[in-house]
């Protein structure tokens, strides 16, 4: 490339730059992406279906909710909505708060729950989250009911940063409902009674311990379907050659170092890939066998591959133009605001906002840690072997917003962007988890 | 499964005389269950599954265990026992098509 044409190209991505600042986009240049057609099983596809009645219903793994959240938007970069817009209110006038109603609506699963993240006394406030403030006592503060409306409504006029979402300017709860949520908080006073159970509380609950060994076959049920996979690993497929045909030495030799340089930019698809994305690919090429994205075929081995690496530090590309503009657009990912509950990757998983805290029951992973070496995991919850991007399509849901395809390149690239803090740690694949 | 048979043993790392040392095991086996045809009548075969496991420890059981087609694929057994003396502690699992498949772990102080 000539020095001119380098110059007009910086000047095309500053404008590109430029445009999607005007339309509120997360201001990184995602036209070098190329279009993906995905290979993932039909369930896996983040497919939208019509019913006969008229209504829209996601299609999504067996057991998981199918509600459609089209109007909200998602991860897909092509996707150039903004967040919701922020509105500010005040009170309507003429509704009487009912506390009762409104504490059962600050309970209601199908609502927030507001007990999610935040405390409010009662025996059977379980289980309750501590990402937000714990509101045992806020009527001891005498706020105003306007102020009380507002927050819930939409939080952003006042704390523009916040990870709560804006309940009324999305829709999810009604101006009367909110109303009735103000109410109730406003008998919320002191002086609490004494904590029955410790682990009622979030701030004094004992934290998860684990689940042991995850590489003893007798304690991790996904250590025998990854090495079922050796199977696989040694028969022809339909092309009449097998993994252990090109490979020589048996998986574990022949893959030891491979999977630490996952994700990775594979330049053959201009796009970056993980070892389950690859093989989507890469299996069909050679030896004719289709490996699409979640299926059994797939997850078990990539598992097989990344236990030749267990061990080995985390060693991805995070230098080369490809690998850092990926990386750029991963970041951008992690903190861009998405579906119904306006959230980010970052609003639960980094130490400033909900990252080791609880919401309700779980505790909320840190990102800094590395999320991504010991996956694909094996999930006692779930009796299942998940890999990374079941588990995103998995954060979908609560964000309120259509899942992607898993091997959409999007997800690829907050994958990436994930790994790099796992980065000089050793991977220990499968992992277990809850 | 790719190889029926293969049997795990687990015991703890460190382990002085006179313990009681849990031991956890697991086999590779497809446990067949009973297949019926499409009148849900049972189709009259014979099924591959273990029916009996062994733990010797020394030259001499320990514990022996009778199973049917009801315990999972790959099954899991775990117990415990009194460690005594180093030596040699062995599991052998035996199915209905007379496979034996054996395991073994070697018992020694720390």
């Amino acid at each position: 490339m000539t020095r001119a044409a380098t110059r007009l190209s910086w000047l095309a991505t500053l404008l590109i730059a430029a445009g999607c600042a005007t339309t509120g986009s997360d201001g990184n240049d995602a036209s070098s992406v190329p279009t993906w057609t995905t290979r993932a099983i039909p369930e896996a596809r983040g497919d939208i279906r019509t019913l006969p009645d008229g209504n829209r219903e996601a299609l999504r793994y067996p057991g998981w909710p199918t509600t459609d959240f089209t109007r909200f938007r998602t991860y897909a970069y092509a996707d150039t909505r903004g967040e919701v817009p922020v509105k500010r209110v005040t009170m309507p006038a003429g509704v009487t708060g009912d506390p009762k109603k409104g504490r059962a609506l600050f309970l209601a699963r199908a609502k927030g729950p507001c007990t999610g993240c935040h405390l409010i006394p009662g025996d059977d406030v379980w289980p309750a989250g501590n990402v937000g403030p714990d509101l045992s006592t806020i009527a001891d503060r005498r706020l105003s009911n306007d102020y009380l409306y507002q927050q819930i409504y939409d939080p952003r006029p006042v704390f523009p940063q916040t990870s709560m979402p804006p309940w009324g300017a999305t829709g999810a709860f009604t101006p009367e409902e909110i109303v009735h949520v103000v109410a109730f908080l406003q008998t919320l006073k002191g002086p609490l009674p004494s904590e029955k159970d410790a682990d009622r509380n979030p701030a004094t609950r004992t934290k998860p311990v684990g689940f042991g060994d995850n590489l003893d076959p007798t304690n991790n049920p996904a250590v025998l379907l990854a090495e079922g996979a050796e199977t696989q690993w040694n028969a022809k497929g339909p092309a009449g050659k097998a993994c252990a045909d090109c490979h020589a030495g048996g998986a574990d030799a022949a893959m030891k170092g491979v999977a630490v340089r996952y994700p990775r930019f594979v330049a053959q698809y201009r796009r970056v890939m993980g070892i389950e994305d690859f093989l989507t690919v890469h299996g069909p090429e050679t030896t004719g066998t289709a490996m699409p994205s979640e299926s059994d075929a797939n997850l078990n081995l990539t598992m097989l591959v990344k236990m030749a690496s267990n061990g080995m530090p985390v060693a991805i590309d995070t230098e080369s133009p490809p690998a850092r503009a990926a990386l750029a657009r991963g970041r951008a990912a992690f903190y861009r605001r998405v579906g119904e509950r306006d959230h980010a990757c970052a609003d639960c998983h980094t130490p400033e906002k909900g990252a080791n805290k609880f919401l309700g029951g779980r505790l909320l992973a840190e990102v800094t840690t590395g999320l991504t070496r010991h996956f694909p995991t094996w999930r006692t919850s779930q009796n299942q072997v998940w890999d990374m991007r079941k588990r995103m399509q998995w954060c979908m849901t609560p964000l309120g917003t259509n899942m992607l395809p898993a091997d959409a390149i999007e997800y690829a690239e907050l994958e990436l962007y994930l790994t790099s803090f796992d980065v000089g740690k050793p991977m220990s694949v499968p992992g277990i988890r809850h | 499964m790719s190889d029926i048979g293969k049997v795990r043993v687990r015991i703890p790392s460190s382990i002085k005389a006179g313990d009681v040392v849990r031991v956890r095991t697991l086999v590779l086996h497809p446990m067949e269950r009973i297949e019926r045809d499409a009148q849900g009548k049972i189709i009259d075969k014979k099924y591959n599954y273990i029916t009996k496991m062994t733990v010797t420890y020394l030259g001499k059981t320990v514990v022996s265990f009778d199973t049917t087609q009801s315990v999972s694929e790959n099954p899991f057994f775990s117990f415990a026992f009194k460690a005594t003396d180093p030596g040699q502690l062995k599991v052998t699992f035996t199915d209905t098509t007379g496979g034996k498949y054996e395991g073994t772990a070697d018992i020694k102080f720390s």
